[in-house]
């Protein structure tokens, strides 16, 4: 989706009154936003911080120096491995790779939800949407997680359901 | 319901299997259901029950709010799959033996009656409002597709032996001959399945059981209900 569309997805799930005014910028469409007072943000992860700042929910950046910098991590492989690519090997390497990462962990950063579990999972919708029953059950660390925060109707808004089906089908591929 | 006894390799096991695909034992979000079985548990899961493991890290960093998460704690044997046997009772005696520490522990302390008598009105009334919700029972509709040996096979008798399958919370629709090739036609056949009872590995083993008629089995079609 346009990065204005997700980026007013993330005000109203942070509770701010929309408002905002954003436009894209250059070959890659960067997101900008014209703020009131002083220059203009440039970038998605910039932006994201600034509105979750704004909300007063700080604690969506992270508790602690480390899960701080996970989620500043995790911002800009949002940036630089979900967005910056467009080919289906490229996408299952990126499922892959975040399988691996999710097999001991709830959430992206810490215990708890983080900016960095919303945004990619607003940057993985398109993606999951599409995958096939044995797809899902191949990368099922990452079915549990996408599953675990569609159901913050919060954050899922007028995204559509993804159904991931209780009973294995494919035993054998885990 | 339950997992077993939690403090043997087998009970891991099932919780492992539980939890491969859900954050938390009970909803999404960490519960009195998950503190329970955190406490039936002697230690960290082995390192190869990953999903496990993850878990119980996890819920290990909320020890110090276990008291205020939602839910309402209940007996051991309510939480988990509907398949596993409840053997709470009978590990009793080696609760004895057991000394590890405790990490949702606490010291005693004295309730004031009317504290006491409120929580007990308020358990009876969340019980009572508990069970007059109707369980909703998840189903699935399953197209199989069974397929013989050769073009000999005696494809009525392959039929009866598919439906003489019989098990709660199974049942079997219409069914049809779809040719495949070179005379050889497969079996594709309906049935509805409640969930949390029948699954299609069940299906897949007792189905491929009939070695004399069946070569393989594929499911088709999975669709909710």
């Amino acid at each position: 989706m346009a990065a204005a569309a997700e980026l007013r997805l993330l005000e109203k799930s942070l509770g701010l009154k929309p408002g905002n005014k954003y436009s894209a910028q250059g070959e890659r469409q960067v997101p900008v936003l014209q703020t009131n007072n002083g220059p203009s943000l440039m970038g998605l992860s910039t932006i994201a911080t600034h509105l979750v700042k704004e909300a007063n929910k700080e604690h969506l950046l992270g508790s602690t120096a480390e899960e701080k910098a996970l989620v500043q991590q995790w911002l800009e492989f949002r940036i630089t491995r979900v967005d910056g690519h467009s080919s289906k090997e490229d996408t299952q390497t990126l499922l892959k790779d975040l399988n691996s990462y999710l097999e001991d962990k709830v959430y992206l950063a810490g215990h708890n939800t983080t900016l960095a579990d919303i945004l990619l999972y607003y940057g993985l919708h398109r993606f999951i949407v599409d995958l096939t029953v044995q797809e899902k059950e191949k990368y099922l660390n990452v079915s549990r997680w996408f599953c675990h925060i569609q159901h913050y109707p919060d954050i899922r808004q007028h995204l559509s359901s993804v159904v991931f089906i209780k009973n294995r089908l494919y035993a054998n591929s885990h | 319901m339950g997992f077993g006894d939690l403090k043997t390799p087998a009970g891991l096991q099932v919780l492992n299997d539980y939890l491969a695909d859900k954050s938390y034992i009970e909803g999404y979000v960490p519960s009195q259901a998950d503190v329970a079985v955190f406490e039936a548990i002697s230690g960290p899961p082995p390192a190869d029950l990953c999903h496990a493991l993850r878990w119980y890290n996890h819920i290990k960093s909320y020890e110090k709010e276990k008291a205020s998460l939602p839910g309402v704690k209940k007996s051991l044997g309510k939480y988990g799959p509907v398949s596993v046997a409840d053997t709470t009772g009978s590990g009793a005696a080696d609760a004895k033996d057991d000394d590890d520490i405790d990490l949702f522990g606490s010291d005693d302390e004295e309730e004031s009656e009317d504290a006491k008598r409120l929580r007990e009105e308020r358990l009876a009334q969340y019980e009572s409002k508990k069970a007059k919700k109707p369980a909703v029972v998840a189903k699935s509709s399953i197209l199989l597709d069974v397929k013989p040996w050769d073009d000999e096979t005696d494809m009525t008798k392959l039929e009866e032996c598919v439906r003489s399958i019989q098990a709660d919370g199974l049942v079997w629709g219409s069914s049809k001959l779809v040719p495949v090739g070179y005379g050889i036609k497969k079996l594709q056949i309906q049935c509805v399945v409640e969930d949390d009872k029948v699954g299609t590995d069940m299906l897949e083993e007792q189905i491929t059981a009939f070695e004399d008629y069946v070569q393989s089995m594929d499911v088709a079609a999975f669709n909710k209900i």
